[in-house]
């Protein structure tokens, strides 16, 4: 809060205004707050990281774990024998699969909440309920429903199909999967919402005026509008799927069954009940820099960089 | 600008890093608990959540009487919270001054080497090592001379049995060997009703009924440096573990997606024979269910499956050696406070007195011999001094892990209805594995 | 207030008539900001200040709802905005609202159960209880951790907001070396799982406590600049997406009238992303209440969030007993109120706030 009543560097001048302004008094101490945390709590801890993933840590060292022997690259070998890609390979498709049908759910319901009606206000606030649930809440809540004698497997025998496991096995994968879906698509929602706000009036109005029924409308004229903002909602949901750990750490336990092994699984069992930090360090910065790979070239495809009008001099 | 400042500010703090890192911190001196707090860390209790702020209400105001200090409790919410704790104050050297750590974890918490060694003084300032059950010593260290756990409380592992449903099947006693318990369970399934119940997706059930019979059967699983996970004693275990459910067929099919509790639950309905591997914790839930007024403790059988007596090598462990020790951390600036502490909780009457909320075995052997006259507790009791502790190293946590994978991963094989030796084979193969790696790297 | 205008500018924009402010403000007729972007007439903010002209947030974004006090016209046209015919919008509501409303009845409805029916798959109780939610207060220590979660997030939500505009702002409106790595920064950052950065931030604040003579382990402000952090690279991206589509007009006439950085952010920027604040500050809000991993080792006990205390609460003993389910459920919608709570009653800035959103 100080840095909002702190004077300026500079007394304003009176001079007349110039797009050469930005030029010459860009207030860059500005972003020093914001820089200064990020580089604190989160790029220092990550070089530490970094650090830990190159010496040999465990409960043995722990205690001077300065002194921990330096092993090299001795840690990410390892981590490759230790089921790593398999693990990367679970969070991967299951995080692409929960966006993926995400998607829809999330546009088919800001569709739905668009137009005014009678207690709109009512269906967006149920929309948003699996959002604002703490997702430990809704992996204890998940967890009770699918247990085999639960609540789900209770109506499935009622119309007749056998429940039989859903927390173990090859179906622990899509009971994951389906959880997340539940929990997650109100992002999407959230996202495709606020683009379809942005949809000029007069685009609408135009539309009409053609007399264009709405399935064409919306495929050509509405949904083009949400192709940016989903995508990036996409991107962010992608990422927060892949190092989602509460989730499957409530809903299966550890250790978990091999099916969702999931990397932050594999990386958390590592660290904290098998004590081999370094290797655990390891395992997380291999699947930061395969995830950071597809991240860095779709940052550099979508021009993050679109100004309207300003910025750029 | 900006860089400049930011560079200045990274260079602070790699300094502050290091500093830390040069470990150490100054003993705070000065006599006396005026002023001072100790801090504790121990296991949250959602079973008795008043009681156990009222006993933490009660303990803080003796501790305060005695010494002058405050007692601060911390709670941690399971066995994974717990490690994360003591890691992290290990790597940082700072955080509680007392744990209460289980049994089977203080090997772990040990190879940290973060935690006071006990020598004839420190016992002695808690009270002497006499005042202890003497097996309840037995996993305080890996030998007399390098004990870091003090015994608190001890949870020996029992069964518990349906009186009425035993009595109905014309069982007169409950199994002591495990040939006879799935005997006995098969007499007892019929309709709704089954033999056993017991947890198969716990996360900490399956591994001590395969050690179980392991040691029964005269293999320890570790023997010095090497694993013994492929072993034919093992290989048995586990195919009379997975046999309950899927060749006797003496346990619910959903069984398969239970844990502890939701054993406990089942047997508490009145339609279990058995309730294998439970503790007196239990006692108030069982007596709020069906089974009300039905039911008995029993200790474990202890001859190993395929067998009618205990080969000459085999050790009679009816249970793991389990429970709480209290470990002192090496960078408590209050060490004489924490053995005041330590004191107080061991003493006769507090261990009884939490015995009595509890349901947590005294390990003041003064205290457990008041309760020897108590029936309902006698095998109990007798578990507790048959209670055999699990191989004293480092690598312990990690084949716990190993033997509870194997059980993990076959769950979906259960449920279907039928395992094959191979894919028992294979996954024991894949636990030996982790096994030795752990030991091989335990200093 | 807007009832009146007279011409649509919408209208005035397919007839090509031209629309002169000045003309407007003659009249009195109010002028919308979006209007004057148009038609690239300058605005004077000083002149606003004049007449008292209410900054509406909804203008700006061609928001076509009432957001926050602003009251404006329904459009005429709800019609044409139509974008779903009326029974494919009825089937979707009902669909959407059944898979959210029967996981959460559940948990209303197990929450006054009891324990042995929720684990026999009751859905509907054969008994209702009010029991768990009186009993929960004693059982877990819900209290300290609601209020806990309250203050940390609070002051998390509205200092990552603050700072998530203001260097916005920057990366937004200047352009400098590195300006292009920060923004990718921002998203890159969220791929940084949280697993592997507890223990090293464990260690540095702790290490603050021993060398700076800092506590910052179980304190309330350790947790607040953790969650600040976290949050701050998704609250700056919300309002970079949400300051690029407002208009410059405003900010370098009051430059040219000798305001400061400050004041601009102060006097302009701040009101005018109202909405976008409201989202970062939510999302940030909800980081924090949902964290357990960093409040489980960065809290003690009488620092513990409402999430950990629902954990510690959550997790059951070794060999333990019955699990209390319908005391679970009820502790997790009591923490779960505050959070629906906060959204109610922000929901309209909600939308608007993100309507800039994201990439075109």
């Amino acid at each position: 809060m100080t840095t909002l009543v702190r004077p300026p560097e500079t007394a304003a001048p009176k001079e007349p205004r110039r797009r050469g302004v930005t030029e010459r008094q860009r207030p860059l101490w500005l972003l020093t707050p914001g820089g200064l945390l990020l580089v604190l709590i989160v790029l220092i801890p990550l070089a530490v990281a970094l650090w830990i993933s190159l010496i040999d840590l465990d409960q043995y060292s722990l205690r001077r774990w300065v002194e921990a022997p330096f092993i090299g690259l001795d840690n990410f070998v390892e981590s490759f024998s230790s089921g790593l890609l398999n693990s990367i390979w679970i969070s991967v498709s299951f995080a692409v699969l929960s966006t993926i049908a995400t998607v829809p759910i999330g546009i088919a319901a800001a569709l739905v909440t668009q137009n005014k009606y009678k207690g709109r206000a009512l269906v967006r606030a149920v929309f948003l309920i699996p959002y604002v649930l703490p997702s430990f809440v809704v992996a204890t809540v998940w967890r009770t429903m699918l247990q085999p004698d639960g609540v789900v497997n209770a109506w499935l025998s009622r119309v007749g199909i056998e429940g039989g496991l859903w927390l173990t096995g090859p179906r622990s994968y899509w009971a994951l999967i389906l959880v997340e879906i539940w929990a997650a698509w109100p992002f999407i929602y959230l996202m495709a919402l606020a683009a379809l706000q942005s949809v000029d009036n007069e685009v609408h109005e135009a539309s009409a005026v053609d007399g264009a029924p709405w399935w064409p409308k919306l495929r050509r004229v509405i949904l083009p509008y949400l192709r940016g903002p989903v995508l990036l909602a996409c991107l962010l949901a992608t990422l927060n799927h892949i190092n989602n750990f509460t989730l499957p750490f409530v809903l299966f336990g550890a250790p978990a069954p091999e099916d969702v092994n999931v990397m932050p699984m594999l990386v958390y069992v590592t660290s904290f009940q098998s004590l081999r930090f370094g290797l655990s360090a390891a395992m997380a910065v291999l699947s930061l820099v395969l995830i950071a790979i597809p991240l860095f070239v779709y940052l550099r495809a979508v021009r993050l960089d679109v100004h309207d009008e300003g910025g750029r001099r | 600008m900006m860089a400049n400042k930011l560079t200045a500010l990274a260079g602070t703090a790699v300094l502050a890093l290091a500093l830390a890192a040069c470990g150490g911190g100054d003993e705070g001196g000065g006599e006396g608990g005026d002023g001072k707090t100790l801090n504790v860390l121990i296991a949250a209790n959602t079973q008795y959540p008043d009681e156990f702020a009222a006993w933490q209400k009660d303990i803080s105001t003796k501790f305060k009487a005695q010494t002058g200090a405050e007692v601060k409790f911390e709670t941690f919410a399971s066995a994974n919270d717990e490690l994360t704790k003591i890691q992290t104050s290990v790597v940082s050297g700072s955080g509680p001054d007392v744990y209460a750590v289980g049994t089977t974890f203080t090997p772990t918490a040990y190879s940290t080497g973060a935690f006071v060694k006990l020598g004839d003084e420190e016992w002695k300032k808690v009270g002497g090592k006499e005042k202890f059950t003497p097996a309840t010593l037995g996993i305080s260290g890996p030998d007399e001379q390098n004990q870091v756990g003090i015994p608190w409380v001890s949870r020996p592992f029992v069964m518990a049995y349906n009186t009425e449903m035993l009595q109905a099947a014309g069982i007169d006693k409950p199994a002591t060997t495990w040939d006879e318990l799935a005997q006995q369970a098969k007499q007892m399934t019929k309709g709704d009703q089954y033999g056993l119940a017991i947890a198969y997706k716990d996360n900490f059930d399956p591994w001590k009924f395969v050690w179980g019979m392991s040691v029964q059967a005269g293999n320890p699983l570790v023997d010095g440096k090497t694993a013994r996970l492929q072993d034919p004693t093992v290989q048995k275990a586990y195919d009379t573990y997975f046999g309950w459910l899927t060749r006797d067929k003496v346990v619910d099919p959903a069984a398969v997606g239970w844990t502890n509790p939701q054993a406990v639950a089942a047997f508490a309905k009145g339609k279990t024979g058995y309730f294998m591997l439970t503790t007196p914790t239990a006692i108030n839930s069982l007596e709020q269910g069906a089974v009300k007024g039905k039911w008995k403790f029993a200790v474990l059988p202890t001859v190993p499956p395929g067998a009618t007596s205990r080969p000459t090598n085999g050790v009679e462990a009816a249970s793991i050696l389990s429970g709480d020790n209290l470990l002192i951390a090496d960078y408590s600036k209050n060490k004489d406070l924490a053995f005041e502490y330590v004191k107080l909780v061991t003493d006769q009457d507090t261990q009884l007195d939490y015995y009595k909320k509890f349901g947590n075995l005294p390990a003041n052997a003064a205290a457990l011999q008041t309760l020897a006259s108590d029936q309902q507790l006698a095998p109990v009791t007798e578990a507790a001094k048959k209670s055999v502790a699990t191989p004293f190293t480092g690598a312990w946590g990690d084949i716990q892990l190993a033997l509870t994978n194997v059980a993990v991963q076959s769950l979906p094989d259960l449920g279907k209805g039928s395992i094959s030796t191979q894919q028992i084979d294979a996954r024991i193969a894949d636990a030996q594995k982790s096994a030795q790696t752990a030991l091989d790297r335990a200093k | 207030m807007w009832a009146g205008e007279p011409i649509r500018v919408s209208e005035r924009m397919r007839t090509g008539e031209p629309i002169r402010v000045s003309e407007r403000m003659r009249t009195g007729e109010p002028i919308r900001v979006s209007e004057r972007m148009r038609t690239g007439e300058p605005i004077r903010v000083s002149e606003r200040m004049r007449t008292g002209e209410p900054i509406c947030v909804g203008e700006r974004m061609g928001a076509h709802e009432p957001v926050g006090g602003c009251a404006m016209s329904v459009s005429a046209s709800a019609e044409a905005n139509r974008l779903l015919p009326r029974w494919l919008l009825v089937v979707l509501t009902a669909l959407l609202v059944l898979m959210v409303l029967i996981p959460v009845l559940y948990i209303v409805l197990a929450s006054l159960n009891s324990d042995v029916g929720v684990a026999s798959g009751e859905y509907w109780p054969s008994s209702f209880s009010l029991d768990s939610y009186t009993r929960i207060w004693t059982t877990a220590d819900l209290s300290t951790g609601i209020v806990n979660s309250l203050i940390v997030c609070a002051f998390t939500a509205v200092a990552s907001s603050l700072l998530g505009t203001t260097t916005a702002y920057v990366l937004v409106r200047y352009s400098f070396l590195g300006r292009l790595t920060i923004l990718r920064g921002l998203v890159g950052l969220q791929s940084i799982p949280g697993t592997l950065m507890l223990l090293p931030v464990f260690v540095l604040f702790s290490s603050a406590g021993n060398y700076l003579g800092l506590t910052v382990i179980g304190t309330r402000w350790g947790l607040f600049v953790a969650y600040l952090t976290f949050a701050l690279p998704f609250s700056t991206w919300v309002m970079v997406t949400y300051l690029r589509g407002l208009p410059r007009e405003l900010e370098e006439a009051a430059r040219t009238e000798g305001a400061s950085t400050v004041v601009i952010l102060w006097k302009i920027i701040f009101p005018l992303s109202l909405p976008a604040i409201v989202v970062s500050g939510i999302f940030a809000f909800l980081l924090g209440w949902n964290d357990v991993l960093f409040a489980s080792v960065l809290t003690r006990p009488e620092t513990h969030t409402a999430a950990v205390a629902l954990q510690i609460f959550g997790s059951q003993q070794e060999g333990g007993a019955l699990p209390v389910y319908s005391q679970m459920m009820a502790a997790a919608l009591i923490c779960a109120a505050p959070v629906v709570l906060l959204y109610l009653a922000f929901q309209r800035y909600l939308v608007g706030g993100l309507t800039a959103g994201g990439v075109k």
